[in-house]
């Protein structure tokens, strides 16, 4: 790919990617949404969620998963930043913690892919610790 | 926080939970001041005067999940630490303008880090918010604004696929831009 620095360019490469996606979308059902929200507080940014971010968005689209990558503030386990929330579709949602490059591939080839648990899965009970009593 | 960028994923973050639809992040290089200005205005929720007033004090925070919050706090701490200021105005119903000035002439003047990266990771994530970005070193100016692109044909700046072409537009004219720096200053 030559360089990219004008808006024709980016243009350009739109019109590729866009030839790229309805070869995959042929391939797929359309109803296997996975939704991926990344916490990305303060906490989360100073342990490293960018990294686990980028590599959620390069990734999916290359292992050919259709998803979703949102991002989304403090859900109050920032002892173990960073933390993802993963949705398969039609399941509760999930939460994974202490997450890195590494586990980032577990996840998407075990959990995504083949719905298996893996560790470093954060119990949730819903509640908070300003619970109003 | 090493770095600006994530400073700036962090203030952004703020916007968005006060349900923003409009962010617009500035970074002005004032050469002849030796000044680096970086803002975040939204069109969020806004504050009270009560609140604004206790947005520097790591104790307060309105979210429940936890009792502290740092963001504005850090950012204050890292922009004072070189010679800097922090200000925060805002207004219930209008939104809210955090402006953090550092100094570049200043060796604990932090630096940018990775702004394309953090700003592709917020076009992706959020499609909905209508972004703008502009970074001026005196004279350059490179500027982004996501309704604009819409409007010449550039709809897909949000899609994953499209995420390292978007990531390589905005590092590259960035780069052209902070070229022109002069050595004095301390930014990188």
């Amino acid at each position: 790919m030559t360089g990219i620095k004008t808006l024709a360019d980016l243009k350009r490469k739109q019109e590729e990617v866009r030839r790229e996606i309805d070869l995959r979308r042929r391939a797929e059902e359309p109803d296997s949404l996975v939704q991926v929200k990344v916490a990305m507080a303060t906490c989360g940014i100073a342990s490293g969620a960018k990294i686990v971010m980028d590599l959620f968005v390069r990734e999916l689209p290359r292992r050919g998963i259709e998803a979703v990558v949102t991002q989304t503030g403090c859900m109050g386990y920032c002892f173990a930043e960073p933390t993802v929330e993963i949705t398969l579709p039609g399941k509760e949602p999930i939460v994974f913690g202490y997450v890195d490059a590494h586990k980032v591939d577990e996840i998407i080839e075990h959990y995504i892919k083949q719905g298996e648990l893996v560790d470093g899965i954060i119990p949730q009970n819903y509640n908070t610790i300003a619970e109003p009593d | 926080m090493v770095d600006l960028a994530m400073h700036m994923m962090d203030i952004v973050q703020n916007a968005i939970r006060a349900n923003a639809t409009r962010i617009d992040i500035g970074f002005l290089e004032e050469s002849r001041k030796g000044t680096l200005t970086f803002t975040v205005s939204d069109n969020g929720s806004g504050m009270v005067p009560e609140t604004v007033e206790r947005v520097e004090d790591p104790f307060f925070t309105t979210r429940t999940t936890r009792r502290i919050g740092l963001g504005i706090p850090l950012l204050k701490m890292t922009s004072e630490q070189s010679g800097g200021s922090l200000r925060v105005v805002s207004l219930p119903g209008a939104g809210t303008v955090v402006e953090a000035v550092f100094r570049t002439d200043n060796p604990d003047c932090l630096p940018l880090g990775d702004l394309a990266g953090y700003l592709v990771l917020l076009l992706v994530a959020n499609p909905d918010i209508h972004f703008s970005f502009s970074y001026r070193l005196d004279r350059d100016h490179f500027l982004i604004d996501t309704e604009e692109w819409v409007k010449q044909g550039f709809t897909d700046f949000s899609k994953k696929e499209m995420a390292p072409a978007v990531t390589e537009f905005i590092a590259e004219n960035l780069k052209t831009v902070c070229r022109k720096r002069n050595s004095e200053s301390f930014l990188c």
